[in-house]
């Protein structure tokens, strides 16, 4: 009796191994095509040498990732885009935060009509979003009038700046955050607040001691997604740093594109993924475990 | 000596074949009465526009041949020219690239030896811009283009612009690196290949305030709101926005004006390579030359296509006339990458 239960468990394992295999397969297949693949290539060139003529030499040689390391107008290339990428973190948590906080908690019949507001920036292709900011940022520009009453700037002064670049970025990653952290509190049980409340707790001491030690791995999440969409920037770079201000995204098109070296363009593809997941990987290391959810 | 990769990696061949077995269908598929095919890699805009209406339906249709732009920028466009090297077919039939590429082309094997028997129109190409292997179809030359409602007395010569009086006032696009420098080195020493004084030149031009924008448009609203006075461009550009109802103007460096040629090749694994002659007759046809020059202000690269009205007096040279002077292809094609790094490192980083 017992070998027929036993049998009839293992025979019920298998289908639904069969069915998990049949359901993720395809997936998984594709994503093997199509990400995996492609990055085995390309890793593959990133250790091959550039030769103007024949385009790439077939070898195995670090040149193009030691082209990098010791070159000191690479590694600056790659700290302006970190810090870049981490002004542009932290404002949009600190802008991020209370937007979505007020949102999640928001009983208002206008509720879908803020959060509709709120992505409306992402319904604007970024380089038309950008091609405005140009304009805000342009000699004679409200933003540039702006800036020269307030700080006494010389006319032009924000286009082509990495503060112009940063105020860009953070007009396409804030929506991506407010986003993220809107989901994350509204599985927040707001009794929890009112308990706390209940006991005396200001409504700012009930956010900080309850509810954002609790969004904390979502806020982890934002701070990660916005991270990386900044670390890989490209547009908005090229369109409002302008030619004279460099980030590792317009460097890899340059090397690929413009210099035609695939090798050396492919190695700068692998150090740029490479410094977002280590980067990543230590922001998961730093906010201690019982924070981090699962 | 390490072989080149291409004959080597079979995966790479494997998947240029796929690439191939996937645009075969646009090579295979014809409309109904055309007897030929031709797919020609081009770039977009306003230039792919204008080969249709100028080429492809007034001259080659007529003639029973169906074309087919394979749209993109010129970078890619002869980097899968050189990865195709080695299939039996590759992907296009023309690709259009600039002389330099042309010339890298043909110096790596990668494209057809021109035949007048089968390009009639080439014996009216003019002399100072023939290539073997290379047809030109328009050009233009490096000038210093300014505002003359600012500038009464414009700039005469590359030299001119170290002058303190322009100082944060010279604007010129990122992308024109080489040409820029060969400029450089025509002021310095009256030929285009001396790149280390055309470098030294290009530092005392930065420190002078020299201001880059990221494409060529990005010039006409600096000029326009007067962050720029200068730049050097293409006057076909200058031509376009005069057009515009931006009124520059353009100067010929005294020094010489050196020139930006552009024109296709025939892949030598073209697979329908008499479409592709018939194209290449059809683009130095007078007629279709003479649209060019009317709608970018490109010059005919022809001696029988005379532009006449308003194009031919916007076009048309001052006297006494400027020195043109056609680029070193080899010297610049061998210099090109170099250029590149010490432009990105030494004038956009600084």
């Amino acid at each position: 009796m017992n070998r027929v239960i036993e049998q009839a468990g293992r025979a019920g394992r298998r289908r639904e191994a069969g069915a998990a295999l049949s359901l993720l397969g395809p997936a998984s297949l594709l994503m093997l095509l199509m990400l995996v693949a492609p990055l085995g290539f390309m890793l593959r060139d990133s250790l091959n040498r550039f030769d103007p003529t024949e385009m790439m030499i077939a070898a195995v040689t670090g040149e193009n990732y030691l082209r990098f390391l010791v070159d000191p107008f690479y590694r600056s290339v790659l700290y302006t885009t970190i810090r870049v990428s981490v002004i542009v973190t932290a404002t949009c948590l600190v802008f991020g935060l209370p937007m979505a906080w007020r949102l999640a908690r928001s009983t208002s019949r206008w509720k879908s009509a803020l959060v509709v507001l709120t992505v409306l920036p992402l319904f604007i292709g970024s380089t038309t979003r950008t091609a405005g900011w140009m304009i805000l940022f342009s000699r004679g520009g409200m933003l540039d009038i702006l800036s020269r009453l307030l700080f006494d700037a010389g006319p032009g002064s924000l286009m082509y700046t990495e503060p112009a670049v940063i105020l860009g970025i953070i007009a396409i990653n804030l929506p991506f955050t407010v986003l993220t952290l809107q989901s994350v509190f509204e599985g927040i049980d707001p009794r929890l607040e009112e308990a706390a409340a209940s006991m005396g707790a200001a409504p700012s001491r009930a956010f900080w001691r309850i509810v954002f030690p609790l969004a904390l791995p979502g806020v982890l999440i934002a701070a990660v997604l916005c991270f990386i969409l900044c670390m890989n920037a490209f547009a908005t770079p090229v369109l409002l740093g302008g030619p004279k201000f460099q980030m590792m995204a317009p460097l890899l098109f340059w090397a690929f594109s413009g210099d035609n070296n695939w090798p050396f363009a492919a190695a700068l593809a692998f150090i740029l993924m490479a410094t977002t997941l280590g980067l990543t990987g230590l922001a998961n290391v730093v906010i201690p475990r019982r924070y981090r959810g699962g | 000596m390490p072989e080149p990769i291409q004959r080597r990696t079979l995966s790479r061949r494997v998947v240029l074949g796929a690439g191939a077995l996937l645009a075969a269908p646009a090579l295979l598929t014809r409309r109904a009465g055309a007897a030929e095919t031709c797919v020609v890699g081009t770039w977009g805009g306003d230039y792919a526009r204008l080969l249709r209406e100028n080429i492809d339906d007034p001259i080659l249709k007529p003639a029973g041949v169906e074309v087919i732009q394979d749209v993109g920028d010129e970078t890619p466009r002869f980097t899968k020219l050189a990865a195709q090297r080695k299939l039996p077919h590759g992907t296009v039939d023309i690709a259009c690239l600039g002389a330099v590429n042309g010339y890298r082309a043909t110096d790596a094997d990668l494209v057809e030896p021109l035949d007048e028997t089968k390009v009639p129109n080439l014996k009216h190409v003019l002399p100072a811009l023939r290539m073997p292997a290379f047809v030109p179809h328009i050009y233009s030359a490096q000038v210093i283009v300014y505002n003359p409602a600012n500038v009464p007395n414009p700039p005469q010569s590359f030299g001119d612009l170290l002058d303190a009086r322009w100082k944060g006032k010279i604007g010129m696009v990122s992308t024109v690196a080489q040409w820029v420098m060969a400029g450089a080195s025509l002021l310095e020493t009256g030929t285009t290949t001396d790149f280390d004084k055309a470098k030294a030149f290009m530092l005392k031009l930065n420190a002078n305030g020299l201001r880059l924008y990221p494409e060529t448009d990005a010039l006409a609203p600096a000029f326009k709101s007067g962050e720029i006075d200068v730049g050097v461009i293409w006057l076909a550009r200058a031509f376009m926005w005069q057009n515009a109802g931006f009124p520059v103007k353009g100067a010929f460096p005294k020094e010489g004006a050196t020139l930006y040629v552009s024109g296709m090749v025939l892949p030598k694994n073209a697979p329908n390579k008499d479409a592709a002659y018939k194209y290449m007759n059809a683009l130095l046809e007078p007629a279709a030359q003479q649209g060019f020059a009317a709608h970018m202000g490109y010059l005919p690269t022809v001696d029988n296509a005379p532009l006449s009205g308003k194009v031919g007096e916007q076009l048309a040279f001052p006297e006494p006339r400027p020195k043109l002077v056609t680029v070193d292809y080899a010297a610049m094609s061998k210099a090109m990458s170099d250029l590149n790094d010490w432009w990105l490192k030494n004038i956009q980083h600084s």
